[in-house]
C-alpha cells in the first residue's frame, strides 16, 4: 500500500521527484515492472480466493466423505436356530429358516449358503458368521429328522456327531438416520473380487495409479466428444463420480467439472484407494424403486437379485456394474435387451482385462438377467424393530446406533412372527367384514417366551408392514376384564380366602363420593347368586368381582399389580375393579409373563447382546428374575385360568387347540370397544387386542375377536402345553364346579384345580363317591352356612 | 476395567470350579465344597457342551462370555433347576447379590426333591443377603440349607 501511495504523489513533487530518479535510475527495471506490485496483488487475491475456495471443497468433501463412511447403521438380527438333536423343529420349518437366510439348493454344496434334501435328510454348508460369544465357523451338516424334532446333527467333512449348531441369524433391519433408510452398507472386504476388480476394469482401468483424475482419460473423452459434436463419452474416474454422487446433481456444467475434478484430487490426497473404493461401492446410484433410490450395491443386490451382495454369481455382478453407466437408460425392465448388451460387453472386457477365465465371462454371457426383484429391508417388521430401537435409545446415543455399525442380537423369531401375522390379518379381515367395520378394526400382538421374558414377536397394525402407529407397545386401552386375575389373585394370597370362598354375584350398587351410583351388570344380564370364587373367574362375573374387589381395597389389588410388574400407577374408583384402566398390550404381557413363571417376575426384552461392527462386546441385557409373588396362590390362579379356556369364557380354545393345555383371560370393555385375550402355553404366552383407533365399538367381546385371533397363532406356533406349577405348595382336586365343594373326576361339571395347600374344601358334593381327599384335606370350609347366611 | 474382570474372574475362580461336561458342576466353594452340584442326569448333551463353554468362558475371565453360554443352555432347558443355579452363582461372583437371590429362588421352584440342590440355592441366597445388608435374613436361609443337609 505504501507503494503505491508513493507513486500517485509522484507527479506533485517534482523536487523529490528529481532527487529520487537518481536512486531510481540506479535500480531502473522493466517497464513491466512498475505495473508488477498491481498484478501481484490480483495474483495474491486471486491465489487467496482459490485457496479459499479449495479449503471449502475440501471441507465439504471430507464432511461428506466422514459422514458417509462412518454412518455404518447398526444391524438388528433375529435369534439363531439351534441345530440339536432333540429340538422340536419340522424340515418344513428349517427349509423356511434356510430360505429365509438365502441359501441356495446346491447339490454340491460347494459354498456357504448352499443346501439340498435328500430322503429327508438335510445337507447345508452353513456360513461363517461372529457370534457374541464366540465365532461360528462355516461348516457342512446334515441334518435328519425324527418324528418332528432333530434325530440327529452330522459334520459332513469329519462325519462325526455335532452336538450343538446355530445357524447364523437372520438379519431382520438396520437402525438408520431417518433419512438413509434405503442403504445396505458393505464393506470392501465383502464385496465379491469379481465386483470388486471388474468396477475398475470396466469404469476406471488407472484407479490404482492416478490421483484422483485421470488427464488422458479427459482428453481421449473430450476429442470423442468434440468429434461427436455431443457428450458420448466420459472421462470420469471412480472417485470423481463417487464426488458426483455426493452432491446429486446431472448438471454438467464446466464450473462444476472443475469443482468435481478438484474434491476428487483432495479425496484423493485425504484417502486411500480402498477407502474410496468402499465409499464407492456403497454410494453408487444403481436404480430406482417408485420415489426411493436404489444406492450401492448392497442394496442393489437385494434389490434386483434378492441376495447379500457376497453371493452375487458373475453374470449378476456384471449385470450391477453394467448398470452404473446409466440405471434408467439399462433398466432391467424397461429395457432388458440393452441392459443384456451391455453386462456381456463388461463380461468381455473382465475377460479382457484378466478379471476373469474367458471361458468364464463366456459361459456368463449366455445365461439370462435373472432378475428376481427382493424385498427391501427397513421395512419387513416395523413394529419389532421399533421395539428395539425404544431399548436401545435407553443405553445408547442415537448418532452412535446409526453409524457406528453396532450388532444387534435379539430374541425375535420370524417363525412366531410369521404365525402372529398370519393369525391377526386373517382373522381381522373377516371380522372387520363379518362386522361391516369398513377397514377400521385394528389389532396388536405381543409374543414372549414364558421361561426367559424374551419378546419373540410384536404386530402393531393389522398391516404388519406399516410402519406407523405401533399399537401393541403405544395404544394405552382399557383393558377390561384382562385386570380380573390380579384380584383374584389378592384374594388367594390371604388367608381367608380360598378358591372356593363363596362370593356373592347378586346386584350391586355404588355411591361415588359425588353421590353417582354405579352398578356395574354381568355380562350376560344376569345374576348369579353365590358362587365359589373360581367360578367367578371362569364366567367373568362383574358384579361378584366388584363385590369382591371391594372387600380387599384398592391398595391391596394395586399391590399385588405392581408385583405383577405394572408400571403404571392404577387409579383408586371402584371402575378399576373393571378394568376402566388403561395398559397397551405390551404391557399386558409383562404383567401376564409373571403369572406364566409361576410368580417370578422377569422385565420383558428384545435384546440379547451388542457388539461393536468387529464383534467386540458392548453390553448385554441379561436375564433377570426376581421372585414377587408367591408361588402357590399363582399356581392356584394359573389353574383357574386353564379352567378358563376349558369350560369359561375361553371354551372355544379346546376345540381349536385339541389337546393342548393353555391357560388365559379374555376381556371387553364398554359397548364393546376392545377386545382383548391373555394367555400362556407352557412356554409362550401372547397377548391379542383388537379394537379400533377411533376408540368406536367394534361389536366384538373378547371371546369372539382375540381369542379368534390367539387360538390360530396358538395352532400354528409349536409349543408345549402347560406344565404342572413348579411347587409343592398346592395339590389338585376335583370339585363340582357349581359349588365349590370336592367332587370325583367323573362327576358332571367337575373341574381339576390346584388349591393352595391347606386350603381345599372338605365337604363332598352329592356326586362324590366319598374316596379320600387326594391331599391332606382343606382347611375349615363352610360352604352352607355362608350359603344360608 | 481389566483390574475389575480379573478382579471378578479371581473371585470366580475360588468361589467354584465346573467339571467337564458329564461330570461335577459348579463347585460352591470352600465353605461346602461337598455340596457340588452337578447337570441332573436327564441334561442332553448340547446343553452339557455349552456348560463346558461356559467353564471355559469363566477360565478366561470372560463372565459376559459365560453368562451369554448359560442363557443358550436356558432357552435349550429352561427348566433345568441346575442352569439356573450356574446362573445364579455367577450373578454373586458378577457382585450382582440380588440377581442371584432371584435366580437362586428360580432353581429351587424347579429343584424338585433335589436337597442337595436347594441347600446350595439356600447356601447361594445366604450369602447374597449377607451382601444386601440382611444379616437376618442370611441367617433363615443358612437355617434352611443346614436344615436340607441334614434332612439327608
Amino acid at each position: 500500500m505504501a507503494k503505491k501511495k508513493s507513486a500517485r504523489r509522484k507527479p506533485v513533487t517534482p523536487r523529490r521527484r528529481r532527487q529520487r530518479s537518481a536512486k531510481q535510475r540506479a535500480s531502473r527495471r522493466p517497464v513491466s515492472r512498475r505495473w508488477g506490485p498491481r498484478w501481484r496483488t490480483v495474483l495474491i487475491a486471486l491465489l487467496v480466493s482459490a485457496l479459499a475456495w479449495t479449503g471449502w471443497l475440501d471441507y465439504r468433501i471430507r464432511s461428506e466423505f466422514e459422514g458417509k463412511r462412518w454412518a455404518l447403521p447398526a444391524t438388528v438380527y433375529g435369534r439363531p436356530l439351534e441345530l440339536y438333536a432333540g429340538q422340536r423343529l419340522s424340515p418344513d420349518q428349517l427349509r423356511a429358516e434356510l430360505e429365509r437366510l438365502d441359501y441356495r439348493l446346491d447339490q454340491a454344496l460347494d459354498a456357504p449358503g448352499s443346501f439340498h434334501v435328500r430322503r429327508g435328510r438335510f445337507r447345508l454348508h452353513k456360513r461363517a458368521f461372529r457370534f457374541p460369544d464366540g465365532p461360528g465357523p462355516a461348516r457342512r451338516l446334515e441334518i435328519v429328522f425324527d418324528g418332528g424334532r432333530i434325530g440327529q446333527v452330522r459334520d459332513l467333512d469329519s462325519g462325526a456327531t455335532v452336538d450343538l449348531v446355530r445357524l447364523e441369524p437372520p438379519r431382520i433391519g438396520g437402525i438408520y438416520p431417518a433419512h438413509r433408510e434405503d442403504r445396505i452398507l458393505i464393506r470392501l472386504e465383502q464385496a465379491p473380487r469379481e465386483l470388486r476388480e471388474g468396477i475398475i476394469a470396466v469404469e476406471d482401468r488407472r484407479f490404482r495409479s492416478h490421483f484422483g483424475i485421470n488427464p488422458r482419460a479427459i482428453a481421449r473423452a473430450l476429442w470423442a466428444n468434440l468429434r461427436a459434436g455431443a457428450t458420448v463419452q466420459g472421462g470420469s474416474t471412480l472417485t470423481q463420480q463417487l464426488v458426483k454422487n455426493f452432491f446429486l446433481s446431472n448438471r454438467r456444467s464446466l464450473w462444476r467439472k472443475a469443482n468435481e475434478a478438484v474434491m476428487a484430487i483432495l479425496l484423493e490426497w485425504h484417502y486411500g484407494k480402498d477407502e474410496i473404493l468402499e465409499a464407492y461401492l456403497n454410494e453408487i446410484y444403481l436404480g430406482q424403486d417408485g420415489d426411493r433410490a436404489i444406492h450401492g450395491f448392497g442394496l442393489a443386490s437385494r434389490f434386483y437379485f434378492d441376495r447379500e451382495v457376497g453371493e452375487l454369481t458373475l453374470p449378476q455382478i456384471a449385470t450391477l456394474i453394467a448398470l452404473v453407466r446409466g440405471p434408467s437408460w439399462y433398466d432391467p425392465r424397461r429395457h432388458p435387451e440393452r441392459l443384456l448388451e451391455r453386462r456381456n460387453l463388461v463380461l468381455r472386457i473382465l475377460a479382457e482385462q484378466g478379471v476373469v477365465a474367458p471361458a468364464r465371462a463366456r459361459a456368463a454371457a449366455r445365461t439370462g438377467l435373472g432378475i428376481r426383484r427382493g424385498r427391501l429391508t427397513g421395512g419387513r417388521w416395523p413394529a419389532y424393530l421399533d421395539l428395539v430401537r425404544r431399548q436401545l435409545r435407553r443405553d445408547y446415543r442415537q448418532a452412535d446406533l446409526t453409524s457406528e455399525g453396532l450388532r444387534i442380537f435379539t430374541a425375535f423369531d420370524p417363525l412366531v412372527q410369521a404365525a402372529a401375522e398370519r393369525a391377526l390379518t386373517t382373522r381381522l379381515r373377516a371380522l372387520d367384514r363379518a362386522r361391516g367395520l369398513g377397514g377400521k378394526l385394528q389389532g396388536a400382538v405381543v409374543v414372549t417366551d414364558t421361561r426367559t421374558g424374551e419378546v419373540l414377536a410384536v404386530v402393531g397394525d393389522r398391516d404388519p408392514r406399516y410402519p406407523g402407529f405401533n399399537r401393541a407397545l403405544d395404544a394405552v386401552r382399557p383393558i377390561g376384564s384382562l385386570i380380573k386375575p390380579a384380584i383374584y389373585l389378592t384374594a388367594l394370597r390371604r388367608a381367608d380366602y380360598s378358591l372356593s370362598t363363596a362370593i356373592d354375584d347378586g346386584p350391586i350398587r355404588i355411591q361415588g363420593p359425588d353421590g353417582r351410583v354405579w352398578s356395574p351388570r354381568n355380562y350376560d344380564g344376569r345374576s348369579h347368586g353365590t358362587v365359589p370364587l373360581f367360578r367367578a373367574l371362569i364366567h367373568s362375573y362383574n358384579q361378584a368381582t366388584v363385590r369382591l374387589g371391594m372387600t380387599l381395597g384398592f391398595e391391596a389389588i394395586a399391590d399385588t399389580l405392581e408385583r405383577l410388574g405394572a408400571t403404571r400407577k392404577v387409579p383408586a374408583y371402584p371402575s378399576m375393579l373393571l378394568g376402566a384402566v388403561g395398559f397397551t398390550p405390551y404391557e399386558m404381557a409383562a404383567m401376564y409373563q409373571t403369572l406364566a413363571a409361576g410368580g417370578f417376575r422377569t422385565p420383558l426384552r428384545a435384546i440379547r447382546a451388542v457388539t461393536t461392527a468387529d464383534g467386540e462386546p458392548l453390553g448385554r441385557y441379561p436375564l433377570e428374575v426376581e421372585q414377587t409373588l408367591e408361588a402357590a396362590p399363582v399356581a392356584a390362579l394359573v389353574s383357574v385360568l386353564r379352567e378358563v379356556t376349558r369350560s369359561g369364557t375361553a371354551r372355544w380354545l379346546r376345540e381349536r387347540l385339541p389337546g393342548l393345555d393353555v391357560a388365559g383371560k379374555t376381556g371387553t370393555t364398554d359397548d364393546l370397544r376392545d377386545s382383548w385375550f391373555a394367555g400362556f402355553s407352557g412356554d409362550r404366552l401372547a397377548v391379542v387386542w383388537l379394537g379400533r383407533d377411533d376408540n368406536g365399538p367394534i361389536r366384538l367381546s373378547g371371546s369372539r375377536g382375540a381369542l379368534r385371533v390367539w387360538g390360530d397363532l396358538f395352532a400354528a406356533l409349536p409349543t408345549t402345553g402347560l406344565l404342572p406349577p413348579a411347587t409343592d405348595a398346592v395339590e389338585y382336586h376335583w370339585v363340582d364346579a357349581e359349588t365349590g365343594l370336592l367332587a370325583d373326576a367323573g362327576c358332571p361339571g367337575a373341574v381339576e384345580l390346584a388349591y393352595v395347600r391347606g386350603t381345599a374344601p372338605a365337604e363332598r358334593a352329592d356326586c362324590a363317591t366319598g374316596r379320600a381327599p387326594a391331599g391332606d384335606g382343606g382347611g375349615p370350609f363352610d360352604w352352607l352356612k355362608r350359603l344360608f347366611r | 476395567m481389566r483390574i475389575l474382570i480379573l478382579a471378578l474372574t479371581l473371585l470366580f475362580l475360588v468361589a467354584c470350579t465346573l467339571a467337564p461336561p458329564g461330570g461335577k458342576g459348579f463347585r460352591a466353594g470352600p465353605a461346602d465344597a461337598a455340596a457340588a452340584v452337578p447337570p441332573p442326569p436327564g441334561t442332553s448333551r448340547a446343553v452339557l457342551t455349552l456348560i463346558a463353554q461356559a467353564r471355559d468362558a469363566i477360565e478366561a475371565g470372560d463372565a459376559l462370555t459365560a453368562a451369554a453360554r448359560l442363557e443358550r443352555a436356558l432357552r435349550i432347558e429352561p427348566r433345568n433347576p441346575v442352569l439356573w443355579h450356574y446362573m445364579a452363582r455367577l450373578r454373586l461372583a458378577q457382585d450382582k447379590p440380588q440377581q442371584a437371590a432371584g435366580l437362586a429362588a428360580r432353581a429351587n421352584s424347579l429343584a424338585g426333591d433335589d436337597r442337595r440342590l436347594q441347600a446350595a440355592n439356600w447356601r447361594l441366597i445366604a450369602e447374597a443377603r449377607d451382601r444386601l445388608g440382611d444379616p437376618a435374613g442370611a441367617r433363615r436361609a443358612e437355617a434352611e440349607a443346614e436344615r436340607l443337609e441334614a434332612g439327608r
